[in-house]
C-alpha cells in the first residue's frame, strides 16, 4: 500500500487513509458542483457560489496533496486554481469547453488517487495534456463585457473600492439583465454581525449581494450605516416585502438615460473600465432570452452540435484545442468509477472488525439459548437460574439487535453516490459520441451497502455505455422514425422487499434477436444447431457472453466485446441477477436485482442428507411439504404444481451428490425461492429453523466451487454452507446462460460448454 | 501488508538460523508410514481434528472447511493430495495450519506430528536425487546427521497451497 508514496514510509498508514478518504470526498464534491455548473450554463445562468465551491475544493486538494507528497496532483491543482480564479473573476467565460477540461480534471484526480494508493500507474501523459490545454485556456483571457457598469448611477467612491471579484460580479449581473438595488441600513455596532447575516439570508433567494460598504455617515458612535449593493431579478416591491429591518431603505439604482453617451462621471469608474482590455459586444446577448431551465430531476446533457443558442456565456467560442483534448488520451484508458477511498465516514474495515465482534456475540447468544434450554429440561431445581438466564438472553438479544441495525445503518449509503459519477460519464460519452442524451434519475436516495454501491459503479457504467453506443440512435435516425431527437436513459432505483432493484432503460433501437444470434454464430460462440434451440430470453442473454459484440468495428466506447459480461459477473458476485428485456424500435431495459446488505442475513436452516445448509430468507417465498405424486416431468425437468402455477424443482441432494440420511424425516420439503422474475423449488430433507447469521467467505482455494455464497458458524463449532440462491437458480433454469458464464471463469477452460453440461448432468 | 510482515519474519528467522550455523527448522510429520517435513516458518498453528464441514462440489482433495477463531479455513487431505491410501482420522491426527503468503491459510491433515528438526544446508539433498520426474512439491530430502537413518521428505508448500 505504501509503494505509491515514493518511499515516504514514515507517513503513517492511518494518515494516508485519511488523506485518501478526504481527497476522494473532495473529488466527488467537485464532480457534483461541476454538474450543477453544467446545468446552469445550459440554462444560461452561472451560480457564482458553485464556481467558488469548485475553487475552494481544488484549493483544499492542492494543500492536501502537497502535504502527502502527491506532487503531480498538487501541480495539477495549482494550475486549475489559476483557471478557476480566472473563472471566478470573469477573466474567462464559463463555456462547455472549459467545463470539459474541468470534468477531465475530475477524472484525472480519480486516476491520480488510484495511482497514489498503488492500484494503477500515474496518468502522466494525460496530466501533461490537460496542463497544456489549461495553459492555452489562460492565454485566452477575455474581459466579460466592459463598460456596462458605467450605465448605472453608481457612486464613484463605491466603485473605486470594489475588489476585482466584486467588479466581476457586478458586471456579470448587469450583463445577465438583473436590476441593481441599493439597500441603506443602519446597524448597531453591537449587533451588526447578526443583523447583516439576517439581511443576507433574506436577500439570498432573491439575488446576489455584490458588496456592502460603510457610508461613513453614521449617526453616532454606536451605529454604522451600510450601503448594500444588490443585483436581483425581482421587482423593487418584492424586495421591499422580503427584506425588512429597522432603519432599512431599498431603492433602485437608476439607469442612465442615454447609455451610448459615456458621461463624464464614468471616468470616476476608470478603474473598472481600465480593467477591461477589450469590449465584447455582450449587451445584445445579455438581454436575449435564456433557454428555459430544465425540469428539476432531469439532467440534460444536450450539446447541440451547431446550436444557435446565444446566451452571453456561450457566446465566446470555446478554445478549439481544449475541446479537442476532450477526445484525448484522458478518455481512451479504460476508466473505473470505483473510488480510491473505501471510507464512508468510518473506515469500512473498522466496521468489518465490529461485524466480526457482533458475529461472535451472536454465537454467544446461541450458546446461552442452548444452555437455558438444557437447564430448563433437566430439573426443577435450577428453575430460577433458567428464568434468570432466559431474561439475560432476552436483554442480550435486544441489545444485539440494536447494535446490528446500528452498524448496518452505518454501512448503508445512498445509491446517488454512484449515480453522480454516472451522470458525469453520460455527459462525457454523449459529447464524445455526438449523441444527445437525457439522463433521468429516480430513487437516488435508495440505500445500499457501501460495498455494493462501490462495486456497482463499474457494471452500471458498462450498461450505460452500451445503451449510448448501441441503443440510442443518432439524431437523424431518431427523427426519421418519429422519436424525439434527444435520447433518454432512465436510471431507476427502488427497494422491493429485501432487495434493491436498479433499472437502466433506454429509448433506443432495441435489440434484434435475430441479429444477436447471427453475431454469436458468426463468432463461433454457439453452433447453428444450438442457435435454433435458443429461447427468446437466451437470445438476449447472448449479450452477456464474453467477447460478444454485434459491431464489426470496435469504437472507443464499446464494441470491443468486453463490458456486459464483466458487468454481469460482478453483479453475480454481489448476489444479484441481471434480467434483460428489449423491444425492437422501442428500447432496452436491464434490471439488476440486488440484496440490500451483505453482512448479517436471515436464513432458513435446512438439512440435506446429514448436512446442514442455510438458505437466505430474503429469496425464500415459502416452504411446503413435497408430495411425490404431484411431481410431473416435462422435458427432463421436474415440475410441481403449486396453487395452479408450475414450479420447477431441483433436488439438492442429487445436485450436490450427497447420500441420503439414515434417520426418519418429516420431509421432504420444497423451499420455494425467487430471485428477480425466476422461481425454483429446492427439495430438502428437513427444515431446521430460522437464524440470523454472519456470512463469511470461503477461502480462495474454493472459489471455483459454484452454488455457495459462503458459510456461517452456528455456535457449536458446526458450520453451515450458505446457498447462493441466485447462482443455483441460474444454473438450473438457464443452463444455456451458465454455459456462457462459465467461459468467463478465470481458469481459462475452453471446453466450457462441456463443463457446464457435466455439472448440470449431476442434477 | 501481511506479505511484508511475513517477509520480515522470514528474514528474521533466516538471520536467527544464520547465528546458529545456518540451520533451518523443519516440522516433521507422518503420512502413510513416511516422514515428511515442512519449514516451521510456514506453519502457523497445529490443531487437533475439529468438526469439519464437507463442501459439495469441492475438489476431491478438499476434506472440507473448519472454523479457526471465526475464520473459515479449507482443509486439504494430504494423503489424497499425494494419492496415498486413505486413513482414518484418530486421536493422533493433526491439522497443520499453513501459510506461505498466498493470501490464504490452508489446513493440511496429517497422520501425526513428530518433532522439529534443525537442518543445516549440508544435511539437505536436492530433490533431483530422487531421479525421474520427482513431484513438484518435493523440495529435497533431509538426512539429519544427529539421527542415523532418519529420512525426511521436505515439502515445498507453495504448489500444494496454490492448487490444493
Amino acid at each position: 500500500m505504501a509503494e505509491g508514496g515514493g518511499g515516504r514510509g514514515e507517513t503513517s498508514d492511518k494518515a494516508r487513509e485519511e488523506f485518501f478518504s478526504e481527497a476522494q470526498e473532495l473529488v466527488d464534491g467537485l464532480g457534483r458542483d461541476l454538474l450543477g455548473l453544467d446545468e446552469g450554463v445550459k440554462a444560461g445562468r452561472v451560480d457564482p457560489e458553485l464556481i467558488n465551491d469548485v475553487f475552494r475544493g481544488v484549493h483544499t486538494l492542492k494543500g492536501l496533496s502537497g502535504l502527502f507528497g502527491a506532487t503531480r496532483m498538487a501541480g495539477l491543482s495549482h494550475e486549475l486554481e489559476d483557471v478557476l480564479d480566472d473563472l471566478r473573476l470573469g477573466r474567462i467565460d464559463v463555456t462547455p469547453a472549459v467545463l470539459d477540461l474541468l470534468f477531465q480534471a475530475v477524472t484525472l484526480y480519480a486516476q491520480l488517487l488510484a495511482a497514489q494508493s498503488g492500484e494503477a500507474p500515474e496518468p502522466e501523459r494525460e496530466v501533461e495534456d490537460l496542463l497544456l490545454a489549461i495553459g492555452q485556456l489562460s492565454q485566452r483571457r477575455s474581459g466579460g463585457g466592459a463598460g456596462v457598469v458605467a450605465h448605472y448611477e453608481l457612486d464613484p467612491g463605491l466603485l473605486g473600492v470594489l475588489t476585482e471579484y466584486e467588479e466581476h460580479r457586478l458586471r456579470a449581473n448587469i450583463q445577465q439583465g438583473l436590476a441593481l438595488y441599493r439597500i441603506r441600513a443602519r446597524f448597531s455596532l453591537t449587533t451588526i454581525d447578526s443583523s447583516l447575516d439576517e439581511i443576507k439570508r433574506q436577500a439570498r433567494p432573491l439575488g446576489e449581494i455584490v458588496t456592502y460598504l460603510p457610508t461613513g455617515s453614521g449617526a453616532d458612535a454606536d451605529t454604522i450605516d451600510l450601503e448594500i449593493l444588490m443585483a436581483s431579478r425581482a421587482s423593487l416591491q418584492t424586495l421591499q416585502q422580503a427584506i425588512v429591518g429597522p432603519d432599512l431603505v431599498i431603492e433602485d439604482v437608476a439607469r442612465r438615460v442615454d447609455p451610448s453617451v459615456r458621461p463624464a462621471r464614468a471616468s470616476a469608474a476608470a478603474r473598472v473600465a481600465s480593467a477591461e482590455t477589450a469590449v465584447v459586444p455582450a449587451e445584445a446577448g445579455a438581454t436575449s432570452a435564456a433557454p428555459p431551465p430544465d425540469n428539476g430531476s432531469v439532467r440534460s446533457f444536450v450539446e447541440p452540435p451547431a446550436g444557435p443558442k446565444k446566451d452571453s456565456l456561450a457566446a465566446t467560442p470555446g478554445p478549439p484545442a481544449a475541446a479537442g483534448s476532450l477526445r484525448g488520451p484522458g478518455l481512451t484508458r479504460e476508466l473505473s468509477l470505483r473510488s480510491a477511498s473505501q471510507t464512508v465516514r468510518v473506515d469500512i474495515r473498522k466496521l468489518d472488525r465490529l461485524m466480526t465482534i457482533v458475529g461472535e456475540l451472536a454465537i454467544v447468544k446461541t450458546a446461552i439459548a442452548r444452555l437455558t434450554d438444557r437447564v430448563r429440561r433437566r430439573a426443577a431445581d435450577p428453575r430460577e437460574l433458567s428464568i434468570e438466564l432466559a431474561r439475560l438472553n432476552r436483554t442480550f438479544e435486544r441489545h444485539l439487535a440494536q447494535m446490528q441495525s446500528g452498524i448496518l445503518e452505518v454501512r448503508m449509503v445512498p445509491l446517488g453516490q454512484a449515480f453522480d459519477k454516472l451522470a458525469r460519464i453520460v455527459r462525457q460519452i454523449s459529447r464524445e459520441h455526438d449523441k444527445e442524451v437525457h439522463l433521468v434519475v429516480t430513487g437516488a436516495d435508495t440505500e445500499l451497502d457501501k460495498l455494493i454501491v462501490e462495486e456497482l459503479s463499474d457494471p452500471l457504467m458498462h450498461m450505460i455505455r452500451n445503451a449510448i453506443d448501441h441503443g440510442i440512435e443518432p439524431r437523424d435516425e431518431r427523427l426519421r422514425v418519429g422519436k424525439p431527437p434527444v435520447g433518454t436513459i432512465a436510471l431507476n432505483a427502488f427497494q422491493k422487499g429485501n432487495h434493491v432493484v436498479i433499472e437502466v432503460e433506454d429509448d433506443g433501437r432495441g435489440m434484434d434477436h435475430g441479429a444477436l444470434v447471427a453475431a454469436a454464430v458468426r463468432r463461433g460462440m454457439v453452433s447453428t444447431d444450438e442457435a435454433k434451440e435458443l429461447t427468446q430470453g437466451e437470445m438476449l442473454a447472448l449479450v452477456f457472453m464474453p467477447g460478444f459484440t454485434t459491431k464489426e468495428v470496435a469504437t472507443d466506447l464499446s464494441g470491443r466485446g468486453v463490458g456486459l459480461d464483466v458487468a454481469k459477473t460482478n453483479i453475480g458476485k454481489l448476489g444479484g441477477v441481471v434480467d434483460i428485456t428489449s423491444d425492437v424500435g422501442i428500447g432496452t431495459k436491464m434490471t439488476i436485482t440486488l440484496p440490500i446488505t451483505l453482512a448479517i442475513i436471515h436464513v432458513l436452516l435446512v438439512e440435506i442428507g446429514a448436512h446442514l445448509f442455510a438458505v437466505p430468507l430474503a429469496s425464500v417465498e415459502e416452504a411446503i411439504v413435497l408430495h411425490e405424486d404431484q411431481v410431473r416431468t416435462v422435458e427432463a425437468r421436474e415440475l410441481l404444481t403449486v396453487r395452479g402455477t408450475s414450479l420447477p424443482i431441483c433436488r439438492l441432494a442429487r445436485l450436490f451428490g450427497l447420500p441420503p440420511a439414515d434417520r426418519d424425516r418429516h420431509g421432504p420439503f420444497v423451499v420455494i425461492a425467487r430471485v428477480g422474475a425466476r422461481r425454483l423449488g429446492f427439495v430438502v430433507d428437513e427444515l431446521v429453523g430460522q437464524q440470523d447469521i454472519v456470512i463469511k467467505p470461503l477461502g480462495k482455494s474454493l472459489k471455483g466451487v459454484r452454488g455457495f455464497a459462503g458459510a456461517t458458524e452456528l455456535g457449536d463449532q458446526r458450520i453451515a454452507l450458505v446457498i447462493d440462491v441466485a447462482a443455483l437458480i441460474e444454473e438450473v433454469l438457464m443452463p444455456g446462460e451458465v454455459r456462457f458464464l462459465a467461459a468467463a471463469d478465470d481458469s481459462g477452460r475452453t471446453s466450457v460448454a462441456l463443463d457446464a453440461r457435466r455439472r448440470i448432468g449431476r442434477a | 501488508m501481511a506479505a511484508l510482515m511475513r517477509a520480515r519474519s522470514e528474514k528474521r528467522a533466516a538471520r536467527r538460523a544464520g547465528e546458529t550455523g545456518r540451520r533451518v527448522e523443519y516440522l516433521a510429520f507422518g503420512l502413510a508410514g513416511e516422514t515428511y517435513a515442512v519449514q516451521i516458518a510456514h506453519v502457523a498453528e497445529i490443531l487437533r481434528f475439529p468438526p469439519i464441514t464437507t463442501v459439495p462440489r469441492a475438489p476431491e482433495t478438499v476434506l472440507g472447511v473448519i472454523s479457526v477463531r471465526g475464520k473459515l479455513v479449507t482443509v486439504v487431505d494430504l494423503r489424497r493430495r499425494f494419492a496415498l491410501p486413505p486413513a482414518v482420522v484418530d486421536r493422533k491426527s493433526r491439522i497443520l495450519l499453513c501459510d506461505v503468503g498466498t493470501g490464504e491459510q490452508i489446513g493440511l491433515l496429517v497422520d501425526d506430528v513428530q518433532q522439529v528438526w534443525r537442518l543445516a544446508s549440508e544435511e539437505i539433498e536436492p530433490a533431483h536425487v530422487l531421479g525421474g520426474e520427482q513431484a513438484s512439491h518435493v523440495a529435497g530430502i533431509g538426512r539429519p546427521t544427529a539421527s542415523e537413518g532418519a529420512l525426511l521428505i521436505l515439502l515445498d508448500l507453495r504448489p500444494i497451497l496454490e492448487s490444493p
